[in-house]
Order: structure tokens, then C-alpha cells, then sequence
């Protein structure tokens, strides 16, 4: 060392560094203490560069946390005893300091331990961030917990839209709400300004919007007027967002008319960027603007209702109100309202419906892989109790309490594990971004989902849960110390007996955890494989696809209706590339579909509202070829089947099935509800196709010329002979050629239709397959080490046996025999917690039973063959055991 | 108390001895070091030393000693280790029987 500073004065350092100490030590040493540490600041250790600086610093860390920290007492005070709460502290920052110290001396073990904490509490921090974002957090709506969306139900269909009338009744005659709203979202044409466009609008009642919160940051929102009757003036209100994205944000915009579906409409306001709308309109228009007419008779399914129920009124009690008031109504108005019913959703479950059992499987996963993650850290710990168990035993002897030996080692994982939680919480930082991009269609949340302070609090619990789950059997373990284990204590005690030891048990534990979820990532895997395997009915491959709505302001009749169709039609087919092209009301995946009631010939006449419906779809020529759909017998749709020729309509094979078993459809009647009702007479039967969704039943299909139902709303499909998305600038081009103001929206590939209506299978399938794969490296890691260890531990038995005569195969098969016990006890428990998992998750799994033997089979037998090799390794080892050396060490 | 049997220190002194004693196994730092002092000293087994500073010492530099309970009381503590530790090596609590790594 070298020679001390000699200075009379301590540097302006040295006095600063003095006064972070205890005043009590201040107060006698003050000098003494400033003194010491410019001696320490001219010490060799201390003295030379950046590393000896951070020494240093290190140094005068730990010697002020440790002046800080209460002095140990070895006698009893003769003032008697602090009270016992502080003892308590005193001990736990005493054995917290003892702890870091022994990581400190030990970094492998903990680099080890803290990060499979970190993957394991990571983990369940950003799924659970994701859940507290989507599931627990409140809605921004006012009184959000009392907000319900309501259908209209039948006998075959839960949640159909409901008639304005009906919806005027609900809200006249329920006591159980406080009020009752109509909103049905639409696309819009927005035309006038620039290239013609579409805007997501909402045709909506004044007291929707105030339901659900809004406020207008610009001008004002509806009057009850303007959307009950009208005021003769046609007024529309821009949220926030199109106000900023489409009009440049100018606040010149109120009093601007806007020609919406082909009709002007004065902008009243722009609504708070806090609003946040669960239709995601872009526009409203009031319901008096709805763009056909027929919407308002009664019967005619065309809005949805947002409903608040009064304080303190459950949702089941308002549901029992509506149901009467819906049967009220069925009794009164039989021809329209027969056999219909209505249904309250809690706005959250309409919101997060879809996503809700996704998630909670995912949390599941997660806390598995915690659970696994903890049983890794407890093998570790047991390992390294047992290396201390002559500490502790010396301990024991020397005094220390069994409790107080328990609070030691117990505080020695609760600071592990606040180590691994910290650390997790960074993890989940970058895992929540990850993960938040990567959800097809985008979570339905409001907000931000981000690390908050309840994310915070359950981190804060996993971590001192896990500290205390992984700590205790490890603590009770080592703590089981006497004297005696001290004196005579061998170290071949590693258990061969006939139950497994405690680390044997973990990794049991582990194994058999990791077949659970590897069992339900492969369930889900095969369910989206099935689903992947389902014919669709058609061929979704090269098919462009494009919607547009004429507005009904300028196609007045049917026949201009029908003549925009015809021209654009033959635009479209005349495009290079385009191989056949059709019009279709609504695209098979698309989300959109018509459902109505129907009556086959032969079936006996009964009340309307118990008759079967049918997905009702208008189509034109050369649809079934452009689409590939079969026709299985007559004819497709062609020129006879003008407006005034006889009804005619196409029916799938499983309408045929259903209403003609064992007969030809061809020749036969079908009343289809529209209104007015058509009579119409079956030409062809064609393959059955998945209208809403790939995994979706066969249901009965009915299509109908456009020539004779006419419709506003319909799509181009175009077969191309190339990739379709390149043609989609023309197809644009040959419908303004024949109306330049005519917006076209969605221009999509049927495939990409198709893909993302799986989308949502396969990104659990993704999450449940990652998560497993991180429990399969974590079990197989707890594996490997055990049975590492056990060899370790038995190294002087195999010495002795060896020099006994016992050969390197036989040595390799004892200990495999011992790994295959472990791994045979897990594939057993496994198997029965992948059982009960797949009876958890069924309503998830598509074509695949819950008990599918192929994935059961496939993971047991392949998690098997993985444990037993991470098991070969250490036997390989052990054979290698040169009994000499084993036996030299006694 | 060990350090001081065989004269009086200063603070830093001490420290660097009980460095130098168990091959850095323990190393005081100041707060550490006066805190022990100073419960020493009431326990009256340590004094400071009123002796003159020698020359050329930093004046700030205050001396400890043993006193004769001090020393006595070491005396007895050291006496009551050998004790243990005789005893523990005829029982072979100390052997270490484990072999290394296989």
C-alpha cells in the first residue's frame, strides 16, 4: 500500500463521502471517517484508473450500506429487546446482505437462476399487460360497465340486427334502461372532394353518441331532432381522427357541406380526440339519412342498439326485461316479429368477445412456464443445499434456530427472485411491443397496453410468489440440519431409493408441466392444420376482390341500378388479365353475408319466424366459374334471367340435401323472405362454400340474379391470369369509367381473405408453440442438471462398483435406469395434465378431439426420448468414472 | 481486538492489518470499522489513546488501544475457540471427504 495522503484538511470529497454516514458515527468520527477515506483514495487498490475508481466506489457502496444497517447484537440489550417487528427487519437486511454476497460468489448459479426467472416473470408480465389492457382495464365510456350492446334473435340465430321500430318499442317499454340507442355503421361515399372516397360512417340516434360519451371539439353533436325526424337540413359530425387524416385538420370544416352517398351534408362538429368510438365510424350522419328507406319498416333488420342499464340493475335482470318486451312485441306484430327475441351483450364481451379465450389460454401457458421456471430454480437451489448442508448443520450446532435457518435461505430466493423480477419487467418492456405488433387485426383495446402500475403490482407478486414457491421446499430442505448429519454425512446419499428424491421430483414436476403445454400447443397446431385442411368451396387462388356502394340519392330505380352493373361488368371483363370477373353482394370471408328465411317446395307452411334461413347471396353471371365453385347439376345464372323473366335461384348442395333429400333439386320451388316475398324456381345446385368463416358448418345457400334483386352494395371478384393485387389500379379504372364519382374500396386478394380468417389460429398457435418451446429448454435443462448432479453425487459408489467389476455399460444402464424412472413418473402425470388441458381448450380446437391421440402420443413420446437423452449425457459420464481417482478422494 | 494486542493503531491502520491478517477475506471500510470502534469503546475492551501524535501524522488521526478488560476478554474468547476447534478436529467435523467434480 501506499503511503497514507498527509493532508491537515480532508478534500471536499472526503467530507462529503463522511457526511453520508450515520450521524451517530458523524457525530465521534466525523474527522476520523474523511481522514480514512483520502487514505483510501491514495491506496495502490484504489488509486489507478477507471477500475480502480469503480473499486473504490464499489468499495464505500457497500461500507455505507453496511454502517446503515443496524449493528449484530451478541448479548441481550440490558434496555431488553427492540420490538419485535423491527428484530424482524434488522434480520432480513442482514440475511438480504448475506445473500448478495453469496451471489456475488457464485455468478454462474445465479446468472443461471436470474434468467430463468427473468424468461419465466418476463413473460407473464407482458401477457399480463396485454390481458390488463384488453380484459381488466375500464372502458373510456361513461358508466362503461353498464353499456350493452342488443340484438334481435330468431329461432335459428343469436344476434341478428333489429328493426328501428322495434328498437323505439325496447326503448319506450324497458324500466330496466335508462336509455336506448341505434347505431349501424355503413360505408359512406364521399364524393366532391378529390378522387371519389370512402369513410367508415355510423348512422346514428343523438342519444347514441351521449351513451357512449362523446363530445364535440369542434361545433356541436346531433340534436334530438335531426335524428328523429329531421330538420330539414342534412347535418354530419367528422371524428377526430378523419378530421386530421382526410380534411388537413381546418377548422374551417364546420359549415362545410359534404356530399355524402351522393347527398349534401352540413358538417356540425368533429368530435374530441379522447372519444374513442367502438364502431370506429369515421362519420355519422343521423338515422333519418339511412340510406335506403326500407330500413324504417318494422321487420326489417337494420340497426344496432346500445342500451345503458339503470344503476344497480344487473345485466341478466335487464335481459329478463327485454325478453318480455321482445315477446310483447311478437304477439302484437305476428307477420314481422314472430318467434323473435333480443339479446343483451355487455359492450365488453361484444368488444373482446373473440379474443378473451385466446388470451386466457396464453396466460395459462405462461403461468405454466413461470411454474416450470420456478422448479428449475428450485433444483438449483436444492443442489446447492445440499453442497451447504454441512454449513448449515455447523450452524445448527452452533445455535441458530431451524426458523431462523428457513428465514435465512428464504431470503436469500426472495432476492434472487426480485433480481429475476426486475430484470423480467425489462424483458417484458421489449416483449410487449413485440407481441402488440404482431396480432393479426390488432388488439381491441382503448389506449395503450404498456407496463402500468397494476402490471407493476402483479409482477411484484409473481416475483415474491415465486421466490417463496421455488425458496421453501429448497429451505426446509437445507434447514434440516442436525448435528449429526454434520459428523457422519456421506455424499452417495443422492437418492436411489425407491421414491424420488426432492430434485428428482422437480424435475418430474418440470417434465411433466412441459407435456402439458406442449400437449395443448400441439392440439392447437393440429386444430389450425384441420382447419388448413377444410375445402372452402372454392378456389381462392388469383382472384381479385373490390366493394363499392352506389349511392342511393343517384341510382334512384332499379334500372339505373342494373345498368351501372351491366357496364361495369363488361369494363372489368374487358381488362388484360382479368381471365372472368362477376358482381357478388358479399364475398365468401369478406364479412359480409344476408341471412333470410326461406320455405322449400314440399315443406309444410308454418309461422315465418320458424322457418329455416339461408345465406343469401346476389350474383351475376360467370360468379360460380370465376370462383371455381362446381355446379353440381342445371345451370349457371345467363341472359334469360332478366328483371322481368320468372324468378330463378341457385341452391347449394346442402340446401338440397336438407329440403329434397334423394331428389333433384332441379325444376323445384323456393320461397325465399325477402321483401316483398319471391317465389322462385331452382335452376342449378352448386358446391356448399364458407360464407363467414373457414371452420363455419355447411349451411343451406341460396343465390339470387342481381339482375332480379337488385342492391346498392356489391363486390367484383376478377380471376386474373397474374397477381391479382397488380390489377387492382385497373379494375379502380373501368368503374370510373363508367362513373368517375364512384369510390371502390378494399381492393384485396381472395387469398389474403382466406389467410386472415386464420389469422387469429395461428398466431395462438405461434404464442402456445414459443412458450412451449421456452418450457421444453428450461425442463430439459432441469433434467440435464439433476441427473448431472446425482452422477456427481454418486461418483464414489460407481468408484467402488467399478473396482468391484462392474463394466461401463452396466454403470451407463444403472444411472439411465435411474433417469428413466424420473422421466416415466412425468410422462404418467403429464399425460393426465394434458388430458385435462385439452378438455380446457376444446372450444378452441377445430376437426381435432381434445383428446387427439396423435398429438398426446407425439409429445409423450418425443418429450420422453429428449428427457432420456438430456439423462445419457451424465450416465456417458458417470461410466467414465475412473475408480481410482473416485476412491482416492476418501 | 487482535490487531490492537500487540499495540496501539489509528483507524486506518487497523484496517489495513485486518486486510493483511486474512488475505483480504475481510476488508472494513470506514463506516464498518469506527461503528465496531465505537461499540467497543463503550464496552470499555478498547480505548483511545491519549499518547502524542508522532511526528509528521496527520493531526486528524485519533489512536486505539486495548484496555486490560480488553485484553483479558480477548484472552478467554481466544481461549473458548481452541476449545471448539480442538474438539471439532478430534471429531473430524473438518474433514472434507467430498471428491472434486467427476
Amino acid at each position: 500500500m501506499s503511503a497514507p495522503q498527509s493532508t491537515a484538511q480532508p478534500s471536499h470529497a472526503a467530507r462529503a463521502i463522511a457526511r453520508m454516514y450515520p450521524a451517530s458515527l458523524r457525530g465521534a468520527h466525523g474527522d476520523e471517517i474523511a481522514c480514512f477515506v483520502d487514505e483510501l483514495r491514495g491506496d495502490t487498490r484504489f488509486a489507478s484508473g477507471i477500475v480502480g475508481r469503480a473499486r473504490l466506489l464499489v468499495h464505500l457502496a457497500g461500507d455505507l450500506f453496511a454502517s446503515r444497517m443496524p449493528a449484530p447484537r451478541r448479548t441481550r440489550s440490558p434496555l431488553g429487546d427492540p420490538p419485535r417487528r423491527e428484530r424482524r427487519l434488522e434480520t432480513f437486511l442482514q440475511d438480504a446482505r448475506l445473500a448478495l454476497r453469496a451471489m456475488a460468489r457464485r455468478p454462474a448459479f445465479t446468472c443461471v437462476a436470474v434468467i430463468t426467472l427473468m424468461l419465466g416473470i418476463g413473460a407473464n408480465t407482458a401477457i399480463f399487460s396485454v390481458v390488463s389492457a384488453v380484459l381488466l382495464r375500464p372502458l373510456p365510456f361513461p358508466h362503461a360497465d353498464r353499456l350493452a350492446v342488443l340484438w334481435a334473435t330468431n329461432s335459428t340465430n343469436r344476434q341478428l340486427l333489429a328493426s328501428i321500430d322495434d328498437v323505439n318499442d325496447w326503448r319506450a317499454r324497458t324500466r330496466t334502461f335508462a336509455d336506448i340507442g341505434m347505431v349501424r355503421t355503413q360505408s359512406v361515399n364521399l364524393t366532391g372532394a378529390g378522387a371519389p372516397d370512402r369513410l367508415v360512417g355510423s348512422f346514428v340516434t343523438a342519444n347514441s353518441l351521449t351513451l357512449l360519451g362523446a363530445r364535440a371539439a369542434l361545433g356541436r353533436l346531433f340534436t334530438t331532432a335531426e335524428t328523429e325526424k329531421g330538420t330539414g337540413q342534412t347535418v354530419a359530425i367528422v371524428s377526430y381522427d378523419a378530421w386530421r387524416t382526410r380534411f388537413g385538420a381546418d377548422r374551417a370544416i364546420l359549415g362545410r357541406t359534404l356530399v355524402l352517398n351522393g347527398r349534401p351534408h352540413v358538417v356540425i362538429g368533429v368530435t374530441d380526440s379522447a372519444f374513442a368510438d367502438p364502431f370506429n365510424a369515421q362519420v355519422w350522419l343521423p338515422i333519418t339519412s339511412a340510406p335506403n328507406p326500407n330500413w324504417f319498416q318494422r321487420g326489417n333488420a337494420s340497426v344496432w342498439a346500445v342500451g345503458r342499464v339503470r344503476d344497480g340493475v344487473t345485466m341478466d335482470r335487464a335481459q329478463q326485461d327485454l325478453s318480455a318486451v321482445a315477446a310483447q312485441l311478437s304477439r302484437e306484430y305476428p307477420a314481422t316479429n314472430a318467434g323473435s327475441g333480443a339479446l343483451v351483450i355487455p359492450l365488453r364481451d361484444w368488444l373482446v368477445g373473440t379474443v378473451r379465450p385466446t388470451l386466457v389460454i396464453v396466460l395459462a401457458f405462461v403461468g405454466v412456464v413461470l411454474l416450470i421456471a420456478c422448479a428449475n430454480v428450485a433444483n438449483l437451489q436444492l443442489a446447492r443445499a445440499t453442497g451447504r448442508r454441512r454449513e448449515m448443520s455447523l450452524r445448527a450446532a452452533l445455535g441458530a434456530g431451524r426458523s431462523r435457518l428457513v428465514r435465512q435461505l428464504l431470503t436469500e430466493n426472495l432476492v434472487l427472485s426480485v433480481l429475476g423480477g426486475a430484470a423480467g419487467v425489462l424483458f417484458a418492456r421489449w416483449a410487449i411491443g413485440v407481441l402488440v405488433n404482431a396480432v393479426p387485426g390488432g388488439l381491441p383495446t382503448f389506449g395503450d397496453v404498456g407496463i402500468d402500475g397494476g402490471v407493476l403490482l402483479f409482477s411484484a407478486a409473481l416475483t415474491v410468489g415465486a421466490g417463496l414457491l421455488f425458496g421453501i421446499a429448497p429451505a426446509l430442505h437445507a434447514s434440516r440440519a442436525r448435528l449429526t448429519d454434520a459428523l457422519t454425512l456421506r455424499t452417495g446419499e443422492a437418492g436411489h431409493g425407491r421414491r424420488l428424491d426432492p430434485r428428482q421430483a422437480f424435475a418430474a414436476l418440470q417434465l411433466a408441466l412441459c407435456i402439458v403445454l406442449l400437449a395443448g400447443a400441439a392440439l392447437l397446431d393440429r386444430s389450425l392444420g384441420a382447419l388448413r385442411e377444410v375445402n372452402v368451396g372454392f378456389d381462392p387462388h388469383d382472384v381479385l376482390t373490390a366493394e363499392f356502394r352506389l349511392p342511393a340519392a343517384k341510382y334512384r330505380s332499379d334500372t339505373a341500378i342494373t345498368e351501372f352493373m351491366q357496364r361495369a361488368i363488361g369494363a372489368i371483363r374487358a381488362i388484360p388479365g382479368v381471365q372472368s370477373a362477376a358482381l357478388v353482394n358479399a364475398v365468401p370471408l369478406s364479412g359480409n353475408f344476408g341471412l333470410n328465411a326461406y320455405l322449400p317446395e314440399g315443406a309444410p307452411a308454418t309461422d315465418p319466424a320458424q322457418e329455416p334461413t339461408a345465406q343469401v347471396n346476389g350474383v351475376t353471371d360467370q360468379f360460380f366459374r370465376t370462383m371455381r365453385i362446381p355446379i353440381i347439376a342445371g345451370r349457371d345464372f345467363d341472359g334469360r334471367d332478366r328483371a322481368d323473366a320468372a324468378p330463378v335461384v341457385v341452391v347449394d348442395q346442402e340446401l338440397a340435401r336438407r329440403a329434397w333429400p334423394n331428389q333433384s333439386a332441379i325444376g323445384k320451388q323456393v320461397t325465399v323472405r325477402f321483401t316483398p316475398v319471391v317465389t322462385a324456381t331452382v335452376i342449378g345446385v352448386v358446391g356448399s362454400v364458407k360464407q363467414l368463416t373457414v371452420g363455419e358448418p355447411a349451411s343451406p345457400q341460396i343465390y339470387v340474379p342481381i339482375a332480379q334483386q337488385p342492391g346498392i352494395f356489391n363486390s367484383v371478384v376478377a380471376r386474373t391470369s397474374r397477381d391479382p393485387m397488380l390489377l387492382a389500379g385497373a379494375l379502380r379504372s373501368a368503374i370510373w369509367s363508367i362513373d368517375p364519382d364512384q369510390p371502390v374500396w378494399k381492393a384485396r386478394s381472395l387469398d389474403s381473405l382466406v389467410e386472415r380468417d386464420m389469422a387469429g389460429p395461428r398466431f395462438a398457435v405461434v404464442l402456445t408453440a414459443a412458450f412451449a418451446l421456452l418450457a421444453l429448454t428450461l425442463a430439459v435443462v432441469g433434467v440435464y442438471g439433476v441427473m448431472s448432479f446425482t452422477v456427481a453425487q454418486r461418483t464414489h459408489e460407481v468408484g467402488i462398483r467399478m473396482a468391484l467389476g462392474a463394466r461401463r455399460s452396466d454403470v451407463t444402464r444403472m444411472v439411465l435406469v435411474q433417469g428413466g424412472r424420473v422421466v416415466a413418473v412425468a410422462l404418467a402425470f403429464g399425460l393426465v395434465g394434458a388430458l385435462g388441458a385439452g378438455r380446457l381448450i376444446r372450444n378452441q380446437l377445430f376437426g381435432v378431439s381434445a383428446a387427439d391421440p396423435v398429438a398426446l402420443v407425439g409429445v409423450t413420446l418425443g418429450l420422453g426420448l429428449v428427457a432420456l437423452a438430456a439423462c445419457y449425457l451424465p450416465a456417458r459420464r458417470a461410466a467414465r468414472v475412473d475408480p481410482v481417482i473416485a476412491l482416492r478422494a476418501e | 481486538m487482535l490487531v490492537l494486542a500487540d499495540g496501539e493503531r489509528h483507524g486506518y491502520a487497523i484496517a489495513r492489518e485486518i486486510d493483511a491478517v486474512t488475505k483480504g477475506a475481510v476488508r472494513m471500510g470506514s463506516g464498518t470499522l469506527y461503528g465496531t470502534l465505537q461499540r467497543l469503546v463503550a464496552a470499555a475492551l478498547v480505548e483511545p489513546s491519549h499518547a502524542a501524535h508522532r511526528s509528521g501524522d496527520d493531526p486528524r488521526r485519533r489512536y486505539y488501544r486495548l484496555t486490560a478488560r480488553g485484553r483479558s476478554t480477548l484472552k478467554s474468547e481466544i481461549d473458548r475457540l481452541a476449545t471448539v476447534v480442538s474438539v471439532a478436529r478430534r471429531r473430524h467435523v473438518l474433514d472434507t471427504p467430498r471428491p472434486e467434480a467427476v
